[in-house]
């Protein structure tokens, strides 16, 4: 048994690592991939195109001008001289946003009635048009509240102050949380699309009818299938630890328990590529139900928009997602210090998921295979 | 080109796609699963978030605060302590994503006219649902301390003036799902002979390069078609997205959108003789770029320069640009002529090289 299985994964080892376009393409994703999307994913918007125009060209209307010229949130990107030419600019997708500050906007507020401005928001991307209008708002304001400070008599009372401090994430920006979901998304495409792929190429060209008259088992071909993914996507996540030094993630965690769980999620993913062999009768069947069990996963496990965001129907079928677990696991780890402690609840389910995949698998080889 | 050598490899590849079940079935199922995902799924607004409390004043100022948070949508009171370990722990566990931490004398120093300071402390793990819920707390404990606004807002949101996410969802999906499938189905069908040595027999045959072209990619743009008439059907009639401009100026675009998806495939079919690398290959210029790097979720203006740049070269931010344009803003040719210049010209430089491509290997 030992032999056998020695010579059989001697043989998967040698073909894996033979394969060097593979071995690129799984390194790109684990690495200038997971670069890219971290310099330049984030819903974050800033610098947003606004176009101002300011039909009262007075100090005051200029000062509520500078004011969203100063922050981040807004670039002003065209000074039309009416309201038709800020309609165009929407239009045309120029700006995103546009101010118009009215005439007599100085001469209202000198008589202490609200003056009024009007906000246009291009909500053709909602996201951006929901925090394009509430930085709006928020600079609004402060302005408001800064030149009704300087003004205001006795019966001015300093505000309620709030200190807001992002834990974890200092500058509260996406950041951190790409560059881990990002190793997390590669090491699930890796491990269910490889061992899918190398069982169904076996069928395809005819060996694994040849394994099948050897004593070979079911139990020997599923672990030296399983067991060079395994290795490799562990192997592959020291440049990922290199890129999330590079982008100063900290390891507030222990590394061992990081890796050992790193492994059990490798463990489901393997199984669900080895689910897929096992129903696929081509690689081209393979690849595309690779693909088809991939995109929900990836989609249930808050990497694109949080759980908590959708409907109790989908936050309860996130729960077979071992994706969405393994990000509460690495978040955890990595950013909040967190141990077996906090964390068992995933490992748990990790592991039945994975256990859950196998036995499927198992139960459909079996059929073929003995 | 002869006419009864198309259609004799037009009706070989079509029946070999009709007896793949899975592989059928996979691509006319998917668009719509992504479609309900992203439909119902896609929402950076939180709804009820867990609220943790540590109120050490207990004056009826500091519980009128915790109740103008529990009255909002956006906060639920999930637990209250007594000490800051008990917020630190909770944080860690991620049993509440907000805590409110209100210090001793925070009544008595508002009394004195002195300048009060409570602390919220958010789990920033996930940076923009944190962000959200910051600037409502911020505007929640504002609006417990009225100042008469000076300034006020009247904000208009246009072409979509319930900012449901839907509606523009929906038509970039358009752009993402025509990326998704056909450039990799028609990258596999090619492929595929390659790996089965059965394209050499195509070679030695008297079909041509471009009629086996032909009748290769003409069914995976077919179904490229359905798949787009399935998601406009679903999205218009389900999700019931408004059309504001011309649905033949949509599905013309579309057609050059799809002619452009299956010129990769082909392009990415050139490259390489193995099914894997070719399915590894369309992830990474085809699906990741259109689902990241095209303005669908993630807005271009705010990537560094360089970034805007690399999004430039992949197609479907052209065409999702427009696809949102036509249906949203109800945008007609004269605003978007750029894009649509720049789609058939990016598809017919994809088509030459490919063409190219495949030709040095044919003769």
């Amino acid at each position: 048994m030992a032999v056998r299985l020695a010579g059989l994964l001697a043989k998967e080892m040698i073909q894996f690592f033979r394969d060097r376009v593979m071995l690129v393409l799984i390194l790109w994703l684990y690495t200038v991939e997971v670069v890219i999307c971290t310099v330049a994913l984030s819903f974050a918007v800033h610098d947003l195109p606004l176009a101002l125009v300011d039909l009262d060209h007075s100090p005051a209307s200029r000062a509520l001008a500078t004011a969203f010229a100063a922050g981040d949130a807004f670039r002003v990107t065209a000074r039309p001289a009416s309201e038709t030419g800020a309609t165009a600019a929407l239009q045309a997708g120029a700006a995103r946003a546009a101010l118009i500050i009215p005439e007599h906007f100085t001469r209202r507020l000198a008589r202490g009635e609200p003056a009024e401005v009007q906000l246009l928001v291009d909500g053709s991307n909602s996201t951006v048009a929901a925090q394009a209008r509430a930085y709006a708002l928020e600079i609004v304001e402060e302005h408001a509240r800064d030149q009704a400070y300087r003004l205001g008599g006795p019966a001015a009372r300093p505000p309620l102050g709030v200190a807001l401090r992002s834990w974890y994430n200092p500058a509260a920006d996406l950041e951190r949380f790409t560059v881990l979901s990002m190793i997390a998304l590669a090491a699930l495409m890796v491990g269910v699309i490889h061992p899918a792929a190398s069982i169904v190429r076996e069928r395809e060209i005819g060996t694994l009818e040849q394994l099948r008259v050897t004593p070979i088992g079911t139990a020997e071909l599923f672990i030296a299938k399983t067991l060079p993914t395994l290795l490799m996507g562990l192997l592959a996540v020291f440049p990922s630890l290199l890129i999330a030094r590079l982008f100063d993630v900290p390891l507030a965690g222990s590394l061992g328990l990081f890796l050992a769980y790193t492994a059990v999620f490798l463990g489901s993913a393997i199984g669900l590529g080895v689910l897929v062999a096992a129903i696929a009768r081509t690689l081209q069947q393979a690849l595309l139900l690779a693909f088809f069990g991939l995109f929900p996963l990836m989609f249930l496990s808050g990497t694109l928009a949080p759980v908590e965001s959708m409907p109790e129907f989908l936050q309860r079928a996130s729960v077979v997602s071992p994706l969405r677990h393994y990000m509460d696991v690495i978040l955890g780890i990595f950013l909040k210090g967190a141990g077996l402690a906090e964390l068992w609840p995933q490992g748990l389910a990790l592991l039945a998921i994975g256990t859950a995949l196998y036995a499927a698998a198992w139960a459909v080889f079996r059929r073929e295979f003995e | 080109m002869n006419a009864r050598r198309i259609a004799a490899m037009l009706g070989k590849e079509s029946r070999e796609i009709l007896r793949d079940p899975i592989t059928l079935g996979v691509a006319l199922a998917m668009p719509l699963i992504m479609l309900l995902l992203f439909g119902y799924a896609i929402s950076l607004d939180v709804r009820e978030a867990p609220l943790g409390v540590l109120d050490l004043d207990r004056s009826p100022l500091s519980r009128q605060l915790v109740r103008q948070f529990t009255d909002t949508e956006y906060f639920a009171l999930a637990e209250t302590y007594t000490e800051l370990g008990g917020v630190e722990e909770a944080l860690r566990r991620g049993s509440v994503k907000l805590a409110l931490v209100i210090p001793r004398g925070l009544a008595r120093e508002r009394q004195r006219r002195e300048a009060p300071q409570m602390q919220i402390l958010l789990d920033g793990t996930y940076s923009a649902t944190a962000n959200l819920l910051g600037s409502y707390a911020r505007a929640i404990v504002a609006a417990a301390d009225p100042v008469p606004p000076a300034i006020e807002v009247r904000t208009r949101v246009w072409y979509n003036p319930s900012l449901r996410s839907v509606n523009d969802v929906v038509p970039g999906l358009f752009g993402v799902i025509l990326m998704a499938f056909p450039p990799l189905l028609t990258a596999l069908a090619i492929v595929r002979e390659k790996e089965s040595g059965s394209i050499q027999q195509v070679f030695v045959s008297p079909l041509s390069g471009p009629e086996f072209l032909i009748g290769k990619l003409l069914p995976y743009g077919l179904i490229a078609f359905l798949q787009i008439a399935m998601v406009m059907a679903v999205g218009f009639l389900w999700f019931q997205v408004p059309m504001a401009g011309s649905l033949s100026l949509l599905l013309a675009a579309g057609g050059v959108y799809v002619l452009c998806t299956v010129g990769l495939g082909l392009l990415v079919s050139t490259l390489t003789g193995s099914q894997l690398i070719a399915m590894l290959l369309a992830l990474i210029i085809t699906l990741m770029p259109s689902f990241l790097f095209s303005g669908f979720l993630f807005p271009i203006f705010t990537m560094p320069y360089a970034l805007q740049l690399y999004t430039a070269i992949f197609p479907a931010r052209y065409f999702i640009d427009l696809s949102r344009g036509v249906v949203l803003k109800g945008a007609a040719l004269g605003d978007l002529w750029l894009n649509l210049v720049l789609l058939i010209a990016y598809t017919a430089a994809v088509f030459a090289l490919a063409v190219w491509r495949f030709r040095k290997k044919v003769a």
